[in-house]
Formats: structure tokens, C-alpha cells, sequence
């Protein structure tokens, strides 16, 4: 208490002082407008500034949960997309089932395991066949080409990559149509190898490589890389290096596709085989 | 004593009056705005305890704030005036110190030390004065010349009412 009593002897010219500007200052902010504004203005600054910090830290725990939301999102809009895109050669298919003449679905899942230094690489994902699931369904990361499915368990499927010396894919140069066949060397998880174009083909470094379609696996159009590199090689064709869109290392979210046609379309092939 | 307090609240409703009818009205390209109203608490006698001199202060700005229809500024800006007014007088203050029962006058204490006492306050209380009118620090180099002026001109009507009072 005498402590106190000290303080306030000691400071009580500097705290008449607060008081009187905290007096002039609520006058000043209660009876002018604009400063009243202002004031509002920076208090408001300075609580949204805070508020947006507190969101921003806030926001992490919830992007697991945003990215399934995403995901599964992005899965049902392409079922949708596919029936408008190909409205065009719509005249040919006679309309039988409920799908209309959808083509392609999609659904996605998570990459469970993953492997890119063997020379045979698998991913596994945590789809099956219970979700509708079989095997050479086609595999997308959401921005490329990841694979194909080669086995199916009940509630998991087993993908052959991209990164698999066995794997084979039918590819073309976006910008004039030459397709060949892309494979992977072995060696590099970032590029494979686009071989068959012959040497007739103009072409330039960053031209982008995409799916034929050809295989009634992947539909056409895919994105699957760029040209980074070319070399002449033995023969009349090119050897192209392309740097794979996806990349590997971080696979997690991915599409699986599947051809609704692909049975019609490989009977019919047989046929004539 | 009774005298004293007679003759500086005729010192205030004259400062006053002038402010309101006077300075107010002078405006030179809205650069110069001359308040010299703080001139009452220039003059206070150095006697006068530090409470006193925070209550007058506060008192004066608010009565000029009521007439300019400004709330609170010219009351913030005085109290800070009023608030600094002790320690600018005690570095300011002469060899042999303040007589006792003296105010702050040119007569007594010389026209330099007069000049250097005054400008301080005044431009303490501008440069609060100004910067709460214009509440922000965009176009703080055009705050800052009004500062210098105003003050300028407050600092020269200040010394001429000082002569006038020393003519008397």
C-alpha cells in the first residue's frame, strides 16, 4: 500500500497526464467523424490481420480432409465432363443404357505404396475390386500418366508404372499427331523414352506428348509429358527423351479409368485379327 | 495571489477571443494556421504545480475545441503542451535559474531565451496539433510544412503580443 501510495506521489504528474490525453483521445474518436473512421479503420486492420493469421494456421489441419473433398470432387465432374466432350460423334451410338454413351469413368484413390528405384516398379492403391476395380484400367496422377492396374485384391490394386521396364503405352507429339511407343529405360524416374518417330517429323524441345487412345485403355488426349531431349537413332527414327509429367516421387491422389467400351471395341478387333 | 488569478483569467478570455475571432479566420493557402491561444500556458507563473498546469491545459484546449467544433484535438495537443512545459523550462533555464515568483516573461528573462522557450512548446503543440487533424502518415512531408509554418507564424503573433504587453 505505501508502495503504491509512493507510486502514485512519485508519477502522478505523468499519470494526470494519460488520463487527460485518454480523455481527449475517446473526445476525439466519440465526436469527429473521420477520426472515429480512422480509428475503427485500424482496430478492424488490426483484428482482421490476426484473424487471418489464426485462419491461416487454422486452415492446415483441415487440408487432408479438403484434399478427399477435392479428390472426390474432381472424380464425379469428370463423369460428367466425359458425356459433354464427346457429344459431337454422339450420332453414331444408338443410346441403350442408362449411361448414356459415356465412355470413360473415373474414381479415385490413394497411393498406399510406391516404389521408382527398381527396375520393375509397382504402386499399390487402396481401391479393389469391391469399388469396381479390374485389371489394365488406366492409372492418372491428377496432372499425367501413372499406369496401368495389373491386379486386384477386394479392397486394394496393384498398378504397374510408368517405371517399369514391361511397360508399354502408345503416345503421340500433340502438336502434329506422329505417334510411337513410350517406354522406360530404367535408369532416370523423371524421363522415359518416345521411340518410332520417324525422322521425317519436325518437332521442338518442350513440344507436349499426350496418350493416343489407341490401346482402349487410356482415353486419348492424356497428358503424359514434354520433349526434353532427341537423338537421332539407329534406323530412320528418333529416340525422344521426355520429362514425365508426373512425378513419381510424390504420387498420392490418384485416378483410375475405366473404358466402358473397351470390351466392344476389342471384340470387334479380334475379329479381323 | 487573488490578483494573479484575475489577472490570468483575463489573459485567458483574451487569448481566447482572439483565437476564436481572430486566428481562426487567417488562412494563407491552408498551410499557415496560426494557434496562439497555447500562449496562456506559455505564461503560467513557474510556480504553478504540474496537476494545475495539466487541468488548465486541458481546460484551454477544450474550450477552443468547443468553438472550433473539433473535439478533443486541440485538448489532446494542449495537455501534451502542458505536459512538457516543465522540462523544456528546466533545459532551457537560464545560468542562475528562474526567480522565485517570476512567469515566463521576455522582460525579465531576454528576448533569446524567450524565443528558443516559446518555439519548442509551440512547435511540440503543432506537431501533435496537426498530426491528430490529419490522423495518418500519408503526406506526412505536407503535415510536416504546415507544422513549420504554423508554427512560425504563432511564434512571431506570440512575441508581438509580448511587446505589446512590454509596451504597456
Amino acid at each position: 500500500m505505501r508502495n503504491l501510495l509512493n507510486f502514485l506521489e512519485r508519477y502522478n504528474n505523468l499519470i494526470i497526464f494519460l488520463v487527460l490525453e485518454g480523455i481527449t483521445f475517446w473526445l476525439l474518436s466519440t465526436g469527429n467523424d473521420y477520426h472515429n473512421t480512422r480509428v475503427v479503420k485500424t482496430t478492424r486492420g488490426i483484428t482482421y490481420y490476426l484473424e487471418q493469421k489464426f485462419n491461416n494456421t487454422r486452415s492446415y489441419f483441415y487440408l487432408k480432409e479438403i484434399n478427399n473433398k477435392l479428390a472426390s470432387e474432381n472424380v464425379a465432374l469428370n463423369n460428367k465432363l466425359d458425356r459433354f466432350m464427346r457429344s459431337d460423334d454422339s450420332l453414331f451410338f444408338s443410346v441403350s443404357d442408362t449411361l448414356f454413351d459415356q465412355r470413360y469413368i473415373y474414381s479415385s484413390a490413394r497411393v498406399v505404396n510406391n516404389s521408382i528405384n527398381r527396375q520393375k516398379n509397382f504402386f499399390t492403391i487402396d481401391k479393389g475390386s469391391s469399388h469396381g476395380l479390374d485389371v489394365d484400367m488406366a492409372v492418372m496422377a491428377d496432372d499425367g500418366v501413372a499406369g496401368i492396374l495389373v491386379g486386384c485384391a477386394r479392397n486394394f490394386s496393384v498398378g504397374m508404372s510408368v517405371l517399369n521396364l514391361d511397360f508399354r503405352l502408345s503416345a503421340r507429339i500433340k502438336s502434329n499427331g506422329y505417334f510411337g511407343s513410350l517406354t522406360w529405360e530404367g535408369n532416370d524416374y523423371r524421363h522415359a523414352v518416345l521411340s518410332e518417330i520417324p525422322q521425317h517429323v519436325t518437332f521442338g524441345i518442350g513440344d507436349t506428348i499426350e496418350t493416343t487412345g489407341f490401346s482402349a485403355i487410356f482415353p486419348e488426349g492424356l497428358m503424359i509429358g514434354t520433349i526434353s531431349d532427341f537423338e537421332k537413332s539407329g534406323g530412320d527414327f528418333y529416340k525422344i527423351t521426355v520429362l514425365l509429367k508426373t512425378d513419381f516421387k510424390k504420387l498420392y491422389f490418384v485416378d483410375v479409368i475405366a473404358n466402358l467400351s473397351k470390351k466392344e471395341q476389342l471384340e470387334l478387333e479380334t475379329r479381323f485379327q | 495571489m487573488i490578483n494573479a488569478i484575475i489577472k490570468y483569467s483575463l489573459l485567458f478570455i483574451l487569448l481566447i477571443l482572439l483565437q476564436i475571432l481572430l486566428f481562426n479566420n487567417i488562412q494563407f493557402s491552408g498551410y499557415v494556421n496560426p494557434y496562439v491561444y497555447i500562449m496562456f500556458i506559455l505564461l503560467l507563473p513557474f510556480e504553478t504545480p504540474s496537476w494545475l498546469l495539466l487541468f488548465l491545459s486541458f481546460l484551454t484546449g477544450f474550450i477552443v475545441d468547443l468553438f472550433t467544433g473539433t473535439p478533443g484535438m486541440h485538448s489532446s495537443a494542449t495537455v501534451l503542451a502542458g505536459f512538457v512545459r516543465p522540462f523544456v523550462l528546466r533545459i532551457t533555464s537560464p545560468r542562475d535559474g528562474y526567480e522565485a515568483g517570476s512567469y515566463p516573461s521576455m522582460m525579465l528573462y531576454g528576448f533569446k531565451w524567450f524565443i528558443i522557450y516559446t518555439l519548442t512548446v509551440v512547435f511540440i503543440h503543432h506537431t501533435a496539433l496537426f498530426f491528430i487533424e490529419v490522423f495518418r502518415l500519408t503526406g506526412f512531408l505536407t503535415t510536416l510544412l504546415r507544422i513549420f509554418l504554423s508554427s512560425l507564424f504563432t511564434v512571431t503573433f506570440i512575441l508581438l503580443l509580448e511587446f505589446i504587453r512590454k509596451v504597456r
